[in-house]
């Protein structure tokens, strides 16, 4: 585990270029940087309701006017500052080893996805009365990736040691990615590695607490946060889980 | 052409005794085996802990709560006895829009805490199954000691008239105060009928009633009246602030009682009969016990239930949203 490869995107793709027979390491990098943009746009979204939270659970507005349209908006610009790609540009823009053919093309289907979610989220978030919704980052992102791994023959998910949802529970792979990351500092970087006899791409981007996770995931350890889940007692900082995406490097 | 028209009434007459012996509603039941789907109807208002407010799960929009699982039971038996899974089709509307939707024919049943024994016009073409939930009726929460006090002096007052009539005693119970009721319901039936309704506030929503209390809109409300379960659970789990009307024991001080029940057309002979059939064996199983326990005496919190065993529903079938609305001062004064 010790010897497990911790890339930073572009850095891998120029090693691997240098290093590997050329269609082999074409496809996985080109694999891989898609993967990344995936884990990187349904993180953007999560930061997009993260910060739209307060707005979501206030009781005594109805219409929040968070559309679908807002969020994609948000999540368009939140996904520019943090990968540099515009996707309204989408496109028109080149293929590069920035932004490869696969990733032109899966991630207007996540934006898609993600944008469903909130448009039938609607009459959840849009009820006058009732506070907090559960309506956040996590549920959220559960059923934007479901809904795109649906239709993609990438398997985006988000997982956790302690998952909370079962169908969040880690697979033995993402396990023990997920305990080599917790027993390490914070850092921007993900794991990136084959497997099945380099049949599989598997791309695993942690996520950490930030302040605003603590009121759920915080302490006192074990009492009943507002959704009726024990709190975890995590601190900032510590590893919260991972965005995953799986994806099949023979079949394409 | 004369003969026709001397026939035609006949006709329907005909047609009248025809379906008095065999409704064409009594074919419900066929029905919802033959197209795999029972269409339920449920209050989009929340009457916690029967219905909780939707929520959004990891795996899209649910609704939980005992009603909910109610649903859930039946429709487990009502796949055995159709030999086929039955899927429940939520229709989440407005709590005054049930009755007209299962007038209309829209829905094959729905509940909502729905006390079996209103008596009031607009109920009229409506049954109801066996009781699911027995021991309900209609009490009153305060947030004010000194209304407390007051009507428990009402109650005393008219108990020292033994011939007064319960009624009378418990309705003046509330002289003076100003009463606030969710529109359609029993409650506002029963403070229509029985409470001074100069002082009746009617409003879209319990919600409706909270809000209106805490922002002091004036006039001030002084009790609100409804559901005693849903009344208690909400002073015991999300409105601490507000105490429920008790009598000088101590007791609660219950207006009247009611039995809750599923809700059927009047005329869907077969589904009640085979209604009543469910839930006595869900009474016999103890399950609807059970179910009682789990949502009024647990500590649980909804969103996870909503997670683990809501029901989703269509939203087509929804109002655009949920707006709890606003109180007003009873239109009929």
């Amino acid at each position: 585990m010790n010897s497990r490869v911790t890339v930073k995107g572009v850095v891998l793709v120029a090693f691997v270029l240098l290093h590997a027979p050329l269609t082999w390491a074409v496809e996985r990098a080109e694999v891989e940087e898609t993967a990344r943009l995936l884990a990187k746009l349904l993180e953007s979204g999560r930061a997009v309701i993260e910060r739209n939270q307060p707005l979501i659970d206030d009781p005594h507005k109805g219409d929040k006017g968070l559309t679908p349209e807002l969020f994609e908006a948000e999540l368009v610009r939140e996904f520019r500052a943090k990968s540099g790609i515009d996707l309204s540009a989408l496109p028109t823009a080149p293929v590069s080893v920035v932004l490869p053919p696969l990733a032109k093309e899966l991630l207007p289907a996540l934006v898609q996805a993600s944008r469903e979610v909130v448009r039938d989220a609607q009459v959840v978030i849009n009820q006058r009365g009732i506070g907090y919704k559960n309506f956040i980052p996590a549920t959220w992102g559960s059923q934007a990736s479901a809904r795109f791994s649906k239709s993609a023959h990438i398997r985006l998910k988000q997982t956790a040691l302690d998952a909370r949802n079962p169908k969040n529970e880690p697979d033995e792979y993402e396990a023990s990615v997920l305990r080599w990351l917790a027993a390490r500092p914070r850092a921007e970087a993900y794991v990136s590695e084959l497997t099945e006899e380099g049949q599989t791409l598997r791309v695993v981007m942690p996520i950490y607490y930030a302040k605003d996770c603590l009121a759920c995931h915080g302490e006192p350890r074990g009492v009943l946060d507002i959704s009726g889940y024990p709190r975890e007692g995590h601190k900032e900082g510590d590893l919260a889980g991972a965005i995953t995406v799986t994806a099949p490097l023979s079949n394409r | 052409m004369a003969l026709l028209s001397l026939l035609l009434p006949g006709c329907g007459l005909l047609i009248d005794a025809v379906e008095q012996v065999w409704p064409v509603t009594g074919n419900r039941v066929d029905m919802i085996c033959e197209r795999e789907r029972v269409q339920v109807g449920l209050t989009m208002e929340p009457f916690r802990p029967f219905v909780f407010p939707t929520i959004w799960t990891d795996e899209g929009a649910r609704v939980t709560g005992l009603d909910v699982e109610l649903i859930k039971a039946m429709t487990e038996e009502l796949s055995h006895r159709c030999g086929r899974p039955i899927t429940p089709v939520l229709h989440l509307v407005r709590f005054r829009d049930l009755f007209r939707l299962l007038n209309e024919g829209h829905l094959d049943w729905f509940v909502s805490a729905v006390a079996t024994n209103t008596p009031a016009p607009s109920r009229a073409g409506v049954a109801y199954s066996l009781p699911y939930f027995y021991g309900g009726g209609i009490s009153g929460i305060t947030r004010s000691s000194a209304v407390i006090d007051r009507v428990q002096a009402n109650v005393r007052e008219q108990t020292l008239h033994p011939a007064a009539d319960r009624l009378a005693a418990t309705s003046h119970a509330l002289d003076g105060l100003t009463i606030a009721v969710q529109g359609d319901t029993s409650a506002y039936y029963y403070a229509q009928a029985n409470v001074s309704a100069d002082r009746l506030l009617v409003c879209d929503s319990l919600p409706a009633a909270f809000e209106h209390a805490d922002a002091q809109t004036e006039p001030r409300i002084d009790v609100i009246l409804g559901a005693q379960p849903v009344l208690e659970y909400m002073v015991k789990r999300v409105r601490r602030d507000w105490t429920p009307l008790t009598r000088d024991t101590g007791l609660p001080l219950f207006l009247t009682k009611a039995d809750y029940g599923v809700v059927v057309a009047e005329d869907s002979y077969r589904l009640r009969w085979l209604l009543n059939d469910l839930l006595l064996k869900l009474d016999e199983s103890g399950r609807l016990r059970e179910m009682r326990a789990r949502w009024l005496d647990e500590d649980y919190a909804f969103p996870r239930r909503a997670s683990l065993e809501g029901l989703p529903f269509d939203v087509e079938k929804m109002a655009a949203h949920y707006i709890q609305g606003t109180c007003r001062l009873n239109p009929l004064q």
